[in-house]
C-alpha cells in the first residue's frame, strides 16, 4: 500500500484559498473515485470536491471553518501500490477468448 | 459529468424571439421512474455554479432523477440579449415552460409518477420556481424553495448608483446594492449589463408572493444565517394559508452562499422530491 | 523464460532447476532494478523527468531511487518536454548519460525538435567529437483507458530518424536486459516501455539474457514461441497477445512461431528472414496506424528476403489510421485476438494465381 497526499485543487478564477465547511468522509472510510469529501467555500461560491482517485481515508486536514490555501494537503489517500499515482487503469489480465476458429489444408511443400 | 448538453443555446422561439438559454439535460444510469427535475439558479450564478459544482447534479443522478438545468439570459452559458424583455421575469417563465416542453415533461397525471415535473430553486431561482408552480399546478407536482425570500432584494438594488459606479467608480452608498454588484462582477461569465438589464427587468415585475400562490406540496430551505432567507417563515405561512403542505427546514450555521452545498440540503430535497 | 536455462551441455545437466540467478518481478519492478543498477555502476548517469524524483515515477518505474541515489542525481523536471531533452543534449555533451522520461508517449512531441534536430544528429554534426549517450524513456501505447495523448505509438515516427536508436521490450526479463544495456550504449536510445505490461509479472533471468549467451549484447529480435506455420510479428505489448492467438491456433492445429521483434531500429532483418524462410507466412502485429506504420518496413524486409518462398502476401494486422482513440473504444482500435485470427485466417486461405 501506498499513501498518497492530495492538495487542494486549484479552484479557478485565481482563488487561493477555501474554507472547509464539512468533511462527507473520515478517516478509516473507504471511498470512490469522484465521491464527495468535502464541502468548502472560497469567496465566490461554495463547492463540493469529489475524489480523485479510490482509496482509503488516512488524514484529513483542517476541521469546519478553516482555511487552507491551494496546494496545501487535503486529505491522504491509501491506495495499492499498483495503482499509485498512475494515470488510466490497471489492465485486467483474462484468459484469451476468441470468437474465430482458424481453418486450413496446409500442403507441407 | 455525465450529462448530455444540448450543445447549443436553446433556440425554440416563444413571442417571436429567441431566448438563447442554455438547456442540459443529465440522464440517471438507472432511473428512478420518476419526473424530471427542474433546478433553477439564483442571481450571477449558473447550472454549473449552483448546482454542478456543489454536487447537486451528481446527487440526484444517484437517486435515479432526469435533470434539467438551465442557465438564466446573461448568466453561464446562456446568450445576454439585448432587448430588456428578454428578463423580464414573466418572459423567464414562458421559456422555462417552453423548455420544459421541449424536454419531454408532460402534465401531471393520476397514479403516474413519471408525469409532471418537481422544482428547485435558489434565491432569485426560487422566487421564478414560486411563480411557476403558482401558475403551472397542472404540471408542477412539488417543489423545494432554497434561501427564499418574500420579497426580491433586487427590487431594492440601486441601478443608477451601480451604473454610475461602473461608469466612473463614484462609491455605492447602499450596501446591499454593493454587495450584489459585487457578486455579480467576480464570475467572469456574467456579463454584468445583461445581469444589470435583469435587475431592470424585475424592479418592473417585483415579486409579489401572495399574488399567486402554489398550490403543490413545498419544502423551503434556508440556512440558519442566512439573512436573505429571514423571511421565510412568512413565506411558509402564505403557502400553508391557501391550503399548500409546506415544510421548512433550516441549516445549522450555514449563510445564503454556503447553504447551497449542504447535504443536509440535498438529502432534504431528494426525499421530499421522491415521492 | 522457457530456454533461459541452456547453457550448453554443463547447465543442461543441472536439469530443468530454475537457475538462482531467476526471480519473478514485474516489469515496473525490473526497470527499476535495472535503472537501480546502472546508477550504482555509472556515477555519471543521472535520471530525471515530470515527477521521476520525489514522487518515483507515476508509473513507479523511478519509485525510491533518489532516496537511494540522492536528488543530485535522480531529481524532478519541470513540465516541459523540450527542457527535458534540451538538458539531456547538454548533459550529454559534458560526459553524463542521462536517462530522462518522458511521462507518456503523447508528450514527446513538444520535444520532437530536440530529439530530431539536436540528439539525434550531434555526433554526425560534430563527425563523432560529440557523442550522446542518452536513454530517453517513453511510456508508450496504449491499453489503460488513459486520456488523449496518453496511448500512442510513435515507433514509426522514431525510427525514421537517422542517428536513432529504438527498442520495446515485451516482458519484464526483456525489460530488464534491454534497459540495462540501452543505458550503457554512447547512441541515443528511445526505449519504449509497453505500460499496459507494467504490471504483469513473470521470471526474470537476471544473470543472461538470452538462451546461450555469453552475457553478450541483447542485440536483434527474440523467438518468444517456435512454430512451423506462420510467423507472427510484434514488438512491445503486442507480443503478449501474440502469444496468446499463437495458444489458441494451436488448438485449430496451427503451429505458430511469434518472433519479438525487441529492437524496431536496427530491425534483425535476418532474423525475420531466418523465421518466414522455415515458415513461409507472416503476419505483423502492430497498435500504430496502419499507414506508414513500421508493419510496411517488416512487410518489406520479409518480401526481399523470402520472396521466392512465402506462400502469401504479409499481413498486416494493426490500429486504424485515426487519432488514438477514447478509453471507451480502445479495444476497438488495438488489434484484438479475433482481428489477428482473421489476418491469419486470411494469410492461410491465400491462393497464388
Amino acid at each position: 500500500m501506498a499513501e498518497i497526499s492530495f492538495p487542494l485543487p486549484d479552484l479557478g478564477e485565481g482563488l487561493i484559498e477555501a474554507t472547509v465547511l464539512e468533511w462527507l468522509v473520515a478517516p478509516g472510510d473507504q471511498v470512490e473515485r469522484n465521491q464527495p469529501l468535502v464541502e468548502v467555500e472560497t469567496t465566490k461560491s461554495a463547492v463540493e470536491l469529489p475524489s480523485p482517485q479510490a482509496g482509503k481515508v488516512v488524514r484529513i486536514h483542517g476541521g469546519p471553518g478553516d482555511k487552507i490555501n491551494v496546494g496545501e494537503p487535503l486529505i491522504v489517500l491509501e491506495v495499492p501500490d499498483n495503482t499509485a499515482g498512475i494515470v488510466g487503469t490497471v489492465p485486467k489480465e483474462e484468459a484469451p477468448k476468441r470468437r474465430v476458429r482458424l481453418s486450413a489444408v496446409l500442403d507441407e511443400d | 459529468m455525465s450529462g448530455r448538453h444540448t450543445g447549443q443555446p436553446h433556440t425554440h422561439t416563444v413571442e417571436g424571439t429567441d431566448p438563447q438559454l442554455y438547456v442540459g439535460v443529465h440522464e440517471p444510469e438507472s432511473d428512478s421512474g420518476l419526473r424530471p427535475v427542474l433546478l433553477l439558479h439564483g442571481f450571477s450564478s449558473s447550472a454549473k455554479l449552483n448546482w454542478e459544482d456543489t454536487g447537486w447534479i451528481t446527487a440526484l443522478l444517484e437517486a435515479g432523477r432526469r435533470v434539467i438545468t438551465v442557465d438564466l439570459p446573461g448568466h453561464g452559458r446562456s446568450g445576454a440579449p439585448e432587448d430588456m424583455d428578454s428578463y423580464s421575469p414573466s418572459r423567464i417563465r414562458a421559456d422555462l415552460l417552453q423548455i420544459a416542453f421541449d424536454a419531454g415533461v408532460r402534465p401531471l397525471r393520476d397514479g403516474d409518477p413519471s408525469s409532471g415535473l418537481d422544482l428547485i430553486g435558489y434565491s432569485l431561482g426560487s422566487r421564478l420556481a414560486w411563480e411557476f408552480g403558482a401558475t403551472q399546478h397542472e404540471l408542477v407536482h412539488r417543489m423545494v424553495l432554497g434561501g427564499p425570500n418574500v420579497a426580491d432584494p433586487l427590487a431594492d438594488f440601486d441601478l443608477v448608483a451601480a451604473q454610475r459606479y461602473l461608469a466612473d467608480g463614484t462609491p455605492i452608498t447602499d450596501a446591499s446594492t454593493a454587495g450584489l454588484l459585487k457578486l455579480a462582477q467576480m464570475l467572469p461569465s456574467n456579463n454584468i449589463f445583461s445581469l444589470l438589464s435583469l435587475v431592470e427587468a424585475i424592479k418592473g415585475e417585483p415579486f409579489d408572493p401572495a399574488e399567486a400562490v402554489p398550490h403543490m406540496p413545498m419544502l423551503l430551505v434556508a440556512g440558519e444565517k442566512d439573512e436573505r432567507a429571514a423571511s421565510m417563515p412568512d413565506l411558509a405561512a402564505l403557502g400553508a394559508k391557501s391550503g399548500a403542505m409546506v415544510e421548512q427546514l433550516v441549516l445549522p450555521g450555514r449563510n445564503h452562499t454556503n447553504a447551497i452545498t449542504s447535504r443536509a440540503f440535498k438529502q432534504g430535497a431528494i426525499s421530499f422530491l421522491g415521492v | 523464460m522457457s530456454n533461459s536455462t541452456l547453457e550448453g551441455g554443463a547447465a543442461a545437466s543441472t536439469s530443468a532447476a530454475t537457475p538462482a540467478s531467476t526471480t519473478v518481478m514485474s516489469m515496473q519492478q525490473a526497470l527499476n532494478r535495472a535503472l537501480d543498477e546502472v546508477l550504482a555502476e555509472n556515477p555519471r548517469t543521472l535520471i530525471f523527468g515530470e515527477d521521476c524524483g520525489r514522487l518515483g515515477g507515476v508509473f513507479r518505474i523511478t519509485d525510491g531511487l533518489q532516496a537511494k541515489h540522492g536528488a543530485q542525481r535522480v531529481f524532478d523536471t519541470p513540465l516541459a518536454e523540450s527542457g527535458i531533452l534540451g538538458m539531456s543534449v547538454g548533459l550529454a555533451m559534458a560526459g553524463f548519460h542521462p536517462i530522462p522520461e518522458v511521462q507518456f508517449d503523447g508528450f514527446a512531441y513538444p520535444a520532437v525538435n530536440q530529439i530530431v534536430c539536436q540528439m539525434a544528429r550531434m555526433n554526425y554534426r560534430s563527425r563523432g567529437t560529440m557523442p550522446m549517450p542518452i536513454t530517453l524513456r517513453v511510456p508508450s501505447f496504449g491499453g489503460i483507458r488513459a486520456p488523449e495523448h496518453h496511448g500512442e505509438s510513435l515507433e514509426a515516427l522514431f525510427a525514421h530518424v537517422p542517428g536513432l536508436k529504438v527498442v520495446s521490450p515485451s516482458n519484464p526479463h526483456e525489460a530488464y536486459h534491454l534497459l540495462k544495456y540501452a543505458a550503457t550504449r554512447p547512441d541515443p536510445v528511445i526505449f519504449m516501455e509497453p505500460k499496459s505490461r507494467y504490471w504483469q509479472k513473470d521470471d526474470v533471468d537476471l544473470a543472461h539474457c538470452d538462451a546461450n549467451d555469453d552475457g553478450a549484447s541483447p542485440t536483434g529480435a527474440k523467438v518468444q514461441r517456435e512454430g512451423r506455420h506462420l510467423t507472427l510479428v510484434a514488438w512491445g505489448a503486442m507480443v503478449a497477445r501474440c502469444l496468446q492467438v499463437a495458444g489458441l491456433a494451436a488448438e485449430d492445429g496451427i503451429d505458430i512461431e511469434v518472433l519479438d521483434l525487441r529492437w524496431l531500429k536496427p530491425i534483425d532483418a535476418e532474423a525475420l528472414a531466418a523465421s518466414v524462410r522455415k515458415t513461409r507466412r507472416a503476419v505483423v502485429v502492430h497498435e500504430a496506424p496502419l499507414t506508414s506504420g513500421l508493419g510496411a518496413e517488416v512487410a518489406q524486409l520479409i518480401t526481399q528476403s523470402c520472396f521466392d518462398t512465402l506462400k502469401a502476401p504479409v499481413e498486416r494486422v494493426t490500429g486504424f489510421d485515426v487519432p488514438y482513440p477514447s478509453g471507451d473504444l480502445e479495444d476497438e482500435y488495438i488489434p484484438n485476438i479475433d482481428r489477428i485470427l482473421f489476418g491469419i485466417q486470411r494469410v492461410l486461405e491465400y491462393k497464388r494465381g
